[in-house]
Order: C-alpha cells, then sequence, then structure tokens
C-alpha cells in the first residue's frame, strides 16, 4: 500500500478579494444531510458564493439508490488553479451537518482539527462544544428560522439557503458577498433567513493548537483495497442486503378512520361495512353489535356524524352508512352470545330509553344480571313515545329489544324510581346506572301561550304513536323549532289530516339541527318552511286563533358558532288552529335523595362515591339517540370497572391518528355516485303512517368504502414493490427487511393510508 | 464570454440548443428524448428551451426516441438525443438504422453501467457497445469538454466528408451530475460556427427511399464509403479546432490529450474523467523523479492508430486503465490501442473504476508501482474499487 496519506496536493493559501485570510486551496467541503432536505443544492449555493468570488468551483452530490429520509453527501471543491480531482471528498476541510442525529464517526470521516464544522441543531451549543474543541465549530437552528421564514411546507422546511448564511458567517464571508450572491440567484426571498442566521450563528473557535489529525475514522478506513482479489473472489458475489441501506421502514398499521372518530356510538364503522363486503351481513353484524345495542333504530334515525366526515365526501359523495348499518340490522339475525363474568354483579337500570338499553345491553353482554326499570307501559323510551312510526315502525324496535332482552335482561315496566325507590336500589344491586333522559320541555314564555290547541309536540308525538289511536288534526297547523322532533311533529301533523303545516324557525335553515335528509323529506312532503322568524305572541279567544311572527335577523356568531338571531320589530301574523311547540327539553333530575350530589356522571354522598352512575341525556344533555347509546355503553364500562377495583381505560370512544383525506388516493378508487335510499312515494301522506324510507336495495354500497386506515389485502403495495420484497401470509403481508431499501413506494402507493413508515434510527455504531 | 455555473448535462443540452437554433433559417430543429438515469437532467433541460422551428418530443421509449431523430434528419432538421445504459441498448437498433442512413445525428451519453444486476453509476460499457456501428465517439472529461463536444460534434457529424451520426460521452454522475463553470457563447457566435445543417440525401428534396435492399457488391462499397468517411473525421476535426478558437477565441480540446508524455517511460491511456486523475499522478510521480506520462483518448472512433503508434514509440511500459470489461476478453480500450505499441513494450490492462468505483490517485499509485516491477505483459486485470 504505502500511499495511505494524500501527498497529490498540498495547500495554498490564497489573498483573493472578499475571502478570508485563512482559506486555503484547494478547499474541499463535505456536506451531510438525509434525502429531501435540499443537501445538494445547498452544496450548489455554497458553490455559487465562491464562483461569484472569481473561484473555480465544481459541486456534486452523492448518489445512491433513491431511500426516503436515507443519508446524503454532497461535495463543494474550490480552487484559483483549474480542478483536477474528480474524487469524492474524503478530507473536508469544511464539514456541514444538516441534521445532528447524523453525527457519528462516518460522517467525521477524514474531518482533521482545526476544520471548520456547521451543524444545524435548536441544541445549544454547549451540548457538542467538548465533542468539537478542535474545531471551529457553529450551530445554529436553521430548520426553526427557515420555518419561520416559511420556507418550504409546514412538513417538509427548506434550509438550504438559511444555512449557507450560517456558513457565509462561520467563514467570515461579509454579510455584503452573502447578500449580493443572493440576489444573483434569484433568492432574495430567501435572504431574511439567511441574514438571520448569520447573525444568529454561535461560532466556537478551536481549543488548542492545530494537529492536523483526522479524529473521526483512520482515512485508511474509507480507502478501499486496491489489490485485485481474484484469489479469494466466489463466481457469484455474496448477497448484497440492501436491507442494510434502510433508514425508514414501511410497516402496515391501522389509523383512525374519520366515520369511526365521528360515530358517538363508537361503532367501528370501517369495520362493519368491510366485514359486510367481504363476508355479508351475519360477519358485519358480528362487528356492529359489539358496541351497537339499537341498530335497526340507528340505521333509521341516527344524525350520522360519520356520514358529514366521510372522506369520499372529497370525491363522489359520503358513503351511505347509516343505511348499511340499517341493511345489516335487516338482514341478519346473529346474536352476541353473553360471555361469562369472573364475578356477577347485579345492576340496576333506571330508563328504558336508548341509553338505558345501551347501558344494559352491554351489562348484559359481559354476563352480569341486570334489571331495567321502566315507568311507561313498554320499553323505549323516546324511540317509542318520540320518534314516529312512519320513521321507525314498532316491529323494527320490537327487534332490536328483543335482541337486548334476549340476554337475559330482566324488565320492569311501569316502575317509577322516585327518591325513596332510588334509596332502596342503591342498597340491594351491586350499583345503579339512571338514564332517565331529558325531563320537561321547554316553552316559548309569549302571550297566549296557554291557549288551547297550543300543545308540546312531545306530547303529541306519544299520543300519535300510542295504539292505533292516531291524534286527528284538521286546519292550519304551526310547528315551533328547527330539531328532529320539530320535523317529526310536522310530518306527522301531516298524516294525521292537518290542511296545512307550516314549521316556523329562528335562524336559517342551514342551521337547522334536524337530519338534513328529514327536512328535504318534510318538504317534499309539502311542510312549508318559514325561517328567520321568532313567535312573539298568540292571538285568539280560548282557543288559539293566529300567531304573531317577527322577522329575525342574523348577528355575530355565539359561542357554539351559529349566528345569533337578532329579533326585529317587524312582524306578520298568521292564521291557525294549532300550535305544536318542539323547543328541546330541560334536564332536571330531582330523583336523587337531598344528601347527594351529582359530579362527574356519579352520585356522591359527602365525599364518598356511590355506585350510582348517571348515562344518557340526563347526563350530557347530547340529545341524540346515538350519542345516548354510546354514552351508556361507556358508563356501563365505567361502573364494570369501578366495581372490580380497576381504574376505566374506556374514557373515550375510539382514538388514534386520524386520515386525512389527503391521505387517501383516489385515483386508485372508480368514480361511483352513492348509492340513494329508495322512498316510497304516496298519493297523499295524509292518514298513512306507513315507512316511506325504504333504505337501500342492495349492499353494493358498501363497495364504496375506501376502509381509510385499514389494509384491506388489497396488493396494492405487493405491486408497487420494485424489489418485489413484499410477499402475502395469512393475515397480510410481510415485507422481508433484510431487502427492503425503504424506498416507501409501498406507503406512497398505499390508496388508504394502511401503511407507514417509521424511522429504523441511525446509531452512532453504524 | 459569460461563464454559467451548471451541470455537464446541462452544458449538453445547451450546446444542443444553441446548435438547434443556428438551424432556424433552415429545416429547423427536431429532437426524440426519453428519459434515464442518470441522462434525464439533460432531456429535462431541452424539454425547457423554446427554440425557434425545432421541437422536442418526448417518446414512449428510447428506441422510439431515435426514431424521432431519425425521421427528423431525414427530413433535413438537425437532430440530438441521450440515454445510456439500457436504455442504449433499447434504443441501438435504431442507432444501427441511422448510422446506415448516414444521418448526422447527435446523441450525448451519461455513461452508466448495464445491468442487471441494476447499478446507475459510470461505467463505459454503454457507449462501447457502439463500436463497431458506423458512429462517431468522443469522449470528454470536464464541463466544459463536454459543453464545447457537442458544439464540435455537430460540425463534425455534418461535414459532407464526414456525413454520420455521433456520440458524446461523459461519465455518469462524476460529470453529468457535477456542476462546475461553463463559459457559454453567444447565438450569433454559435450560428457563425454552426451554419445550417444541409443533409444531402434528406427526403424532401426529391422522392426517394433511404437505406433500401440492396446487393453484396453495393453493400462492400458502401461500407468503404462509410469508413473512409470517418477516417477523415480526425482531419475534419483538426479543421473545426481552427474554426472554433477563430469563433469562440479558445481550442476545444484536441483527439488525444498527452500529458508530459514525450519524455515518458511509463505511460497511462485512459478515456474520461480517470484521464485527469491519471494526470494529478503523472504529477505526483514526476516530483518523485519518475518518468510517466498520460494519453486521454478523447476520440475513440475513429481510432487514431497513426497518431497512437507515435506517442506509445520508445516507451518501455504502458497501463491502459478501462472502466469496462469486455467480458472474455479485457478492457475494450487495451484490446483498441495494445497493438500501436512496439513489441518491446510491456501493455498491461486494468480494469478500474468499473461499475462506477471512486477511483483515487492512491489507487492508480499502487498500480504503477505493481507494473514498474513487470518484466512482460500480464492478462488483463479486474481491479476492485468500492
Amino acid at each position: 500500500m504505502g500511499h495511505k496519506k494524500s501527498t497529490v496536493s498540498s495547500k495554498r493559501t490564497s489573498s483573493k478579494a472578499g475571502l478570508p485570510s485563512d482559506i486555503s486551496f484547494p478547499l474541499e467541503i463535505r456536506l451531510h444531510g438525509r434525502g429531501g432536505q435540499g443537501g445538494v443544492t445547498c452544496a450548489k449555493l455554497i458553490a455559487a458564493i465562491y464562483a461569484q468570488l472569481g473561484l473555480n468551483v465544481q459541486t456534486f452530490g452523492d448518489y445512491g439508490a433513491e431511500r426516503s429520509g436515507a443519508p446524503v453527501r454532497a461535495f463543494t471543491r474550490v480552487d484559483p488553479e483549474p480542478i483536477k480531482n474528480r474524487n469524492k471528498v474524503y478530507r473536508p476541510d469544511h464539514l456541514l451537518v444538516l441534521d445532528a442525529a447524523l453525527l457519528g464517526p462516518q460522517v467525521l470521516d477524514g474531518v482533521a482539527a482545526g476544520a471548520v464544522i456547521l451543524l444545524n441543531s435548536a441544541e445549544r451549543a454547549e451540548k457538542y462544544v467538548e465533542r468539537f474543541v478542535d474545531f471551529r465549530f457553529g450551530i445554529i437552528d436553521a430548520t426553526g428560522i427557515a420555518r419561520k421564514h416559511g420556507i418550504g411546507t409546514s412538513s417538509v422546511v427548506i434550509i438550504n439557503t438559511t444555512l449557507v448564511g450560517a456558513y457565509a458567517k462561520l467563514l467570515g464571508l461579509p454579510l455584503e458577498v452573502l447578500e449580493e450572491a443572493y440576489r444573483k440567484m434569484g433568492l432574495v426571498d430567501d435572504l431574511p433567513a439567511a441574514k438571520e442566521a448569520y447573525l444568529e450563528v454561535c461560532v466556537r473557535q478551536p481549543a488548542g493548537a492545530v494537529t492536523g489529525e483526522a479524529v473521526g475514522g483512520e482515512l485508511e478506513n474509507s480507502l478501499p483495497p486496491v489489490k485485485p482479489q481474484t484469489e479469494h473472489a466466489e463466481d457469484i458475489p455474496s448477497r448484497l442486503k440492501t436491507g442494510n441501506w434502510s433508514t425508514q421502514l414501511p410497516g402496515y398499521e391501522d389509523y383512525l378512520a374519520p366515520c369511526n372518530h365521528a360515530c358517538p356510538a363508537g361503532n367501528d364503522v370501517v369495520g362493519f361495512i368491510q366485514a359486510l363486503k367481504t363476508s355479508g351481513p351475519d360477519a358485519a353484524a358480528e362487528v356492529l353489535l359489539r358496541t351497537q345495542a339499537l341498530p335497526s333504530v340507528c340505521g333509521r334515525v341516527c344524525p350520522a356524524p360519520c356520514m358529514h366526515e366521510c372522506n369520499r365526501i372529497q370525491m363522489d359523495g359520503a358513503v351511505n352508512i347509516r343505511s348499511l348499518e340499517r341493511w345489516i340490522s335487516d338482514h341478519s339475525e346473529f346474536l352476541l352470545q353473553a360471555e361469562m363474568a369472573d364475578k356477577v354483579f347485579s345492576l340496576a337500570v333506571v330508563g328504558g330509553g336508548p341509553a338505558g338499553l345501551s347501558t344494559a345491553y352491554q351489562l348484559a353482554l359481559r354476563g352480569h344480571q341486570v334489571t331495567l326499570f321502566e315507568k311507561e307501559a313498554k320499553l323505549g323510551g323516546v324511540l317509542r313515545y318520540g320518534i314516529p312510526v312512519y320513521r321507525l315502525p314498532d316491529e323494527v324496535l320490537e327487534r332490536d329489544l328483543k335482541r337486548i332482552l334476549s340476554l337475559g335482561i330482566r324488565s320492569e315496566c311501569e316502575h317509577p324510581v322516585d327518591q325513596a325507590e332510588m334509596q332502596r336500589l342503591h342498597t340491594e344491586f351491586d350499583a345503579v346506572i339512571v338514564s332517565k333522559g331529558f325531563s320537561d320541555a321547554y316553552t316559548l314564555s309569549a302571550a297566549g301561550e296557554t291557549l288551547d290547541g297550543i300543545e308540546q309536540g312531545l306530547d303529541f308525538l306519544a299520543r300519535n304513536r300510542e295504539a292505533e289511536l292516531k291524534a286527528e288534526l284538521s286546519g292550519d297547523v304551526v310547528v315551533i323549532g328547527g330539531g328532529n322532533t320539530a320535523i317529526d311533529c310536522a310530518r306527522s301533523a301531516l298524516r294525521s289530516g292537518a290542511s296545512s303545516v307550516k314549521l316556523v324557525y329562528r335562524r336559517s335553515r342551514d342551521e337547522m339541527p334536524a337530519i338534513d335528509e328529514e327536512i328535504e323529506d318534510a318538504i317534499r312532503e309539502g311542510v312549508q318552511l318559514l325561517a328567520l322568524r321568532q313567535p312573539v305572541a298568540f292571538r285568539g279567544v280560548g282557543q288559539v286563533a293566529g300567531i304573531v311572527l317577527a322577522e329575525v335577523e342574523l348577528g355575530e356568531p355565539d359561542a357554539d358558532g351559529r349566528r345569533r338571531p337578532l329579533v326585529t320589530e317587524r312582524t306578520t301574523e298568521l292564521t291557525c288552529s294549532k300550535v305544536l311547540l318542539a323547543l328541546g327539553q330541560e334536564n332536571e333530575l330531582g330523583l336523587l335523595p337531598d344528601a347527594w350530589q351529582l359530579r362527574d356522571a356519579r352520585a356522591w354522598a359527602a365525599e364518598e362515591p356511590l355506585n350510582i352512575w348517571f348515562a344518557g341525556d340526563c347526563s350530557t344533555a347530547d340529545g341524540t339517540v346515538t350519542h345516548a347509546i354510546g354514552n351508556g355503553r361507556l358508563t356501563a364500562l365505567a361502573a364494570l370497572a369501578s366495581l372490580s377495583g380497576a381504574e376505566s381505560t374506556t374514557t373515550q370512544l375510539q382514538q388514534g391518528s386520524l386520515v386525512a383525506p389527503a391521505q387517501v388516493r383516489f385515483s386508485h378508487f372508480p368514480i361511483l355516485a352513492p348509492h340513494q335510499d329508495r322512498h316510497k312515494t304516496l298519493e297523499s301522506y295524509r292518514n298513512s303512517f306507513e315507512e316511506v324510507n325504504l333504505g337501500l336495495s342492495s349492499q353494493e354500497e358498501a363497495e364504496r368504502c375506501f376502509s381509510c386506515g385499514r389494509c384491506t389485502q388489497c396488493d396494492t403495495c405487493l405491486v408497487y414493490c420494485p424489489d418485489g420484497v413484499i410477499s402475502r401470509t395469512d393475515s397480510g403481508y410481510r415485507i422481508d427487511e433484510e431487502y427492503c431499501k425503504g424506498c416507501g413506494i409501498c406507503a406512497a402507493e398505499c390508496p388508504r393510508r394502511a401503511m407507514d413508515l417509521k424511522d429504523k434510527g441511525l446509531s452512532d455504531a453504524s | 464570454m459569460p461563464v454559467e455555473l451548471i451541470s455537464a448535462n446541462h452544458a449538453a443540452a445547451l450546446a444542443a440548443t444553441l446548435a438547434g437554433r443556428a438551424n432556424r433559417t433552415a429545416r429547423g430543429f427536431c429532437s426524440g428524448v426519453y428519459p434515464i438515469t442518470p441522462s434525464t437532467e439533460c432531456m429535462e433541460y431541452l424539454c425547457g428551451q423554446e427554440i425557434e422551428k425545432g421541437k422536442v418530443v418526448r417518446a414512449d421509449s428510447e428506441h422510439n426516441a431515435m426514431g424521432i431523430c431519425i425521421g427528423a434528419s431525414a427530413s433535413g432538421a438537425r437532430s440530438f438525443t441521450t440515454t445510456c445504459s439500457n436504455g442504449l441498448a433499447y434504443m441501438i437498433e435504431n442507432c444501427v438504422a441511422a448510422a446506415g442512413y448516414r444521418l448526422p445525428i447527435v446523441m450525448s451519453v451519461a455513461n452508466r453501467t448495464l445491468g442487471p444486476p441494476w447499478n446507475i453509476w459510470a461505467d463505459h460499457g454503454d457507449s462501447l457497445m457502439m463500436r463497431d456501428l458506423g458512429w462517431l465517439q468522443l469522449y470528454s472529461a470536464d464541463n466544459q469538454e463536454v459543453f464545447d463536444t457537442v458544439l464540435c460534434a455537430f460540425k463534425l457529424a455534418e461535414d459532407p466528408r464526414v456525413m454520420m451520426p455521433a456520440l458524446t460521452c461523459m461519465d455518469g454522475f462524476i460529470l453529468s451530475h457535477t456542476m462546475a463553470q461553463v463559459e457559454v457563447p453567444s447565438q450569433e457566435q454559435v450560428d457563425r460556427f454552426l451554419p445550417p445543417t444541409d443533409i444531402p440525401q434528406r427526403l424532401d428534396k426529391s422522392a426517394h427511399t433511404l437505406g433500401q435492399m440492396e446487393t453484396p457488391h453495393q453493400s462492400v462499397v458502401h461500407r468503404m464509403q462509410h469508413h473512409q468517411a470517418m477516417l477523415t473525421a480526425q482531419q475534419v476535426y483538426a479543421e473545426i479546432q481552427d474554426s472554433f478558437e477563430e469563433v469562440f477565441g479558445r481550442r476545444p480540446a484536441d483527439p488525444l490529450v498527452t500529458y508530459r508524455a514525450e519524455d515518458a517511460e511509463t505511460l497511462i491511456v485512459s478515456m474520461g474523467t480517470l484521464g485527469v486523475t491519471a494526470e494529478r499522478v503523472v504529477d505526483q510521480l514526476r516530483e518523485q523523479g519518475q518518468a510517466v506520462g498520460s494519453v486521454r483518448v478523447r476520440m475513440f472512433r475513429p481510432v487514431l492508430d497513426g497518431d497512437l503508434r507515435k506517442i506509445f514509440a520508445g516507451k518501455k511500459r504502458i497501463a491502459v486503465l478501462d472502466r469496462d470489461v469486455s467480458i472474455g476478453f479485457g478492457g475494450v480500450l487495451w484490446g483498441e490501442v495494445r497493438g500501436f505499441a512496439e513489441p518491446a513494450t510491456i501493455v498491461q490492462n486494468y480494469m478500474v473504476g468499473v461499475g462506477g468505483g471512486d477511483v483515487r490517485p492512491e489507487h492508480m499509485l499502487t498500480l504503477l508501482a505493481e507494473l514498474e516491477q513487470s518484466h512482460e505483459s500480464g492478462a488483463p486485470q479486474i481491479v476492485e474499487v468500492a
């Protein structure tokens, strides 16, 4: 060997104008960064600055197989003489490190004491001072500065123009040289960031005498052997484990779909739709019934926040999730079997509405003894007495109730619970969960509100539902309110014989809390919508005959984001013979003994928590069936955890990293309009309480689900892998880590973000 | 002359652009291109240029890219393309046609290893595959040379005495992706250096067929004409150097670049950037009193046998460095030039930097130290350089 020390060039100093005197030539600069950081461009910028000073330059990157986040090197050589060196830089005079995580022997290889080192890091210089005591060392948070100046995007900050500012300062170049260079290169926009780096960079001079010895690996280590190796070369070269090249590895991971995240009941929406698609309604029901006690109900009356969040909205319309849930419940007889509990508790649930039913169902499913107390003659609460049968037929409700009760729940109807009874339940049962729903409905407090013919909408709906006794109406009916109850009242009034139905709402249609499709149905059936009107008085003698409406204007947004209604002086009068109020309900508990308080959805005596929990609207006032079901389940789990002496782990429904629309590759999916519900068109809705929404005609809609964040084994990753290192397994895929270069194509091509790249972590030892 | 800091790939494309514009008063410029690493930046740059009476067609394959160049050139346009490695291998069937039609198409190759197994780095094996097809071949060693060589190649290829396609080669990445200063002349200067092209066999003059079926005797005559025309290229190139110098005030590099060769006992023969590293080694060994020189072969086709014989005369040792392997034979350059050395000269072949290894002066010094001890020419050696 004998040539381990380079003797090819001896250094010369130059007195080039504008350059600090201690720069010697040929000057060799090496830069270490990661793929995508702009390291090669950074080396070019530096070359351009020296070129502007009239020096010969040469700059190039060290190109390898493309890998996301892979370590990248770039070189710049500077000399007043023509440059004949065509090799990579092995003994850099200046070393720039764009990512502190890269610092290791390989990065410092061949760097001699006295060299200039510039590090991009948000850390304080003190952290590195000892390590780089023999160097002129500069440290700058170029990433922070570039981000502050908005260079690049929020996720990919481009730091090269900023870092060069710090480099100029470290060298002692005057600021004017930098300004001139950026102007010439058309980079004036980045100049403020470069200037900030120029001023901010923290510089430490080398401590002792400069010895010129390399601190990194011995230079010889970087010099590969030269002699022919034919005597020990194999016929076929040994296998190259390209997995060693990678800095990142792809993997399969479940991410949270927006529908799952939005579901107030905590249903695994992606799970049940995919099960329906691949294995049919029974498999789907098995997924759905774990969280959902009332699928037939929710499949009809849920406001479906899942559909408002569906990523497919950005492409060709939300998946019709509500009707898929209905399809499953209408086409499967599947029953989940109750588990065996280690210790069986006896629990009382007060209130047979959606929250109570969900609570009882979840408790019974886990093998506990549940008794359900209901003050009315039948179970169902608002489902039975608040939602009209044309939306929720009796037999549908009965089907869900039958499934719930088949788990062995004892129900006691016509059993109201007052304070005394509450005391008794508390002593007799291991725990009591109260889910009595809302109490009294709100009134308007307008003049004339006590006239005959003015009635609470809920009372009207309850009477309407009761037996076959339809509430007969005639004449002009006015419904006041904008929620689902108001819509139900209006459509029921139409069916009960009203000659006209007007819906009065104080804000605009866009702000109505009712389900959109229900509003559309009501208008189609002939309900007239009077938005931006506030009733201020009722007219009539004994019996209501008219209503005075003030016009409303919308002001500044409220705390809830909706614009505040401002009642004006302009009024009009309508004649009417019936008014239904649907203004919402109060939340009043009133069944706790006076010594008990309610705190965090639980009853307390003095500072002692009692085994009494509250679930559903009486606790949360969320006001939808689906929220009540979800809260019922969570309360059941919290109660069981507390009884078993464990901390409840399920405080929220579903958590995780949410799949954004931009992470779904729309181009993978064919455009396919949503399958709409079939509607039965009647000549007249009068006196007909038949179900009008007939749901979907097939389960084909399930095909439209992107399955956001969950692998469907679509083989896209396998097809796109350029190295063929992905293979199928029984449950998914295997990635051969020995050969995966970490290029990231599989994760980029995954249509549904079921894959991600994870940093392997660079170790100093490598 | 304005100086620009550009990569060699861009230098080639810029030269082609200026040459293309220079033909605007005649039949214009048309180019078929298809990307492949490390030649992609060249075609990208070309696609971004506004060329009056010019069209750059993004083809669906290398084969069709050359097909477009053939069509363009056969109708009298100036034509240029770029590719390398397996892209060149795919293009090669049409390259044979371009040579047979005697069309003065210029192609820039950023030399890259042929796969599989896949490798994107520098190796001369791709352009050397074109050795016997009737294309001129020129190899460059820095960015300015790349720029100048492309301009000269158009003039050489289009000279009525030569009239055949030309390859201008540069080491992939080592040169193609290195940025350095390049003197760029004005369009007016290029117009003066490179007048409108006139392709005598072009199809728009009269209805006729190019490359039709012929008898054995006709083929002999055509081969002879093509061969003779290629042999005149050396003389024509010398004239081009003069005219280049007259217009641009700077002389383009010689077909053979000798360096301290005259009084040398030991000579290093190489092509491309290896030759520049060899010159550094020469300086170093001269300092130690050793009589070493270098020859860098820029013009590989036609082979410059007469000049090489003169340069090789009286040498003790010649080390031929090949960045290629002719499997079952040895280095291609070695095979070409070894016959021009005198019988007493030891000619040793080292295949170094095959597949893109970074050949450093230290490597060459070790090889020369070994050669110093030899008393006869040995078998070609493949040297492992990581």
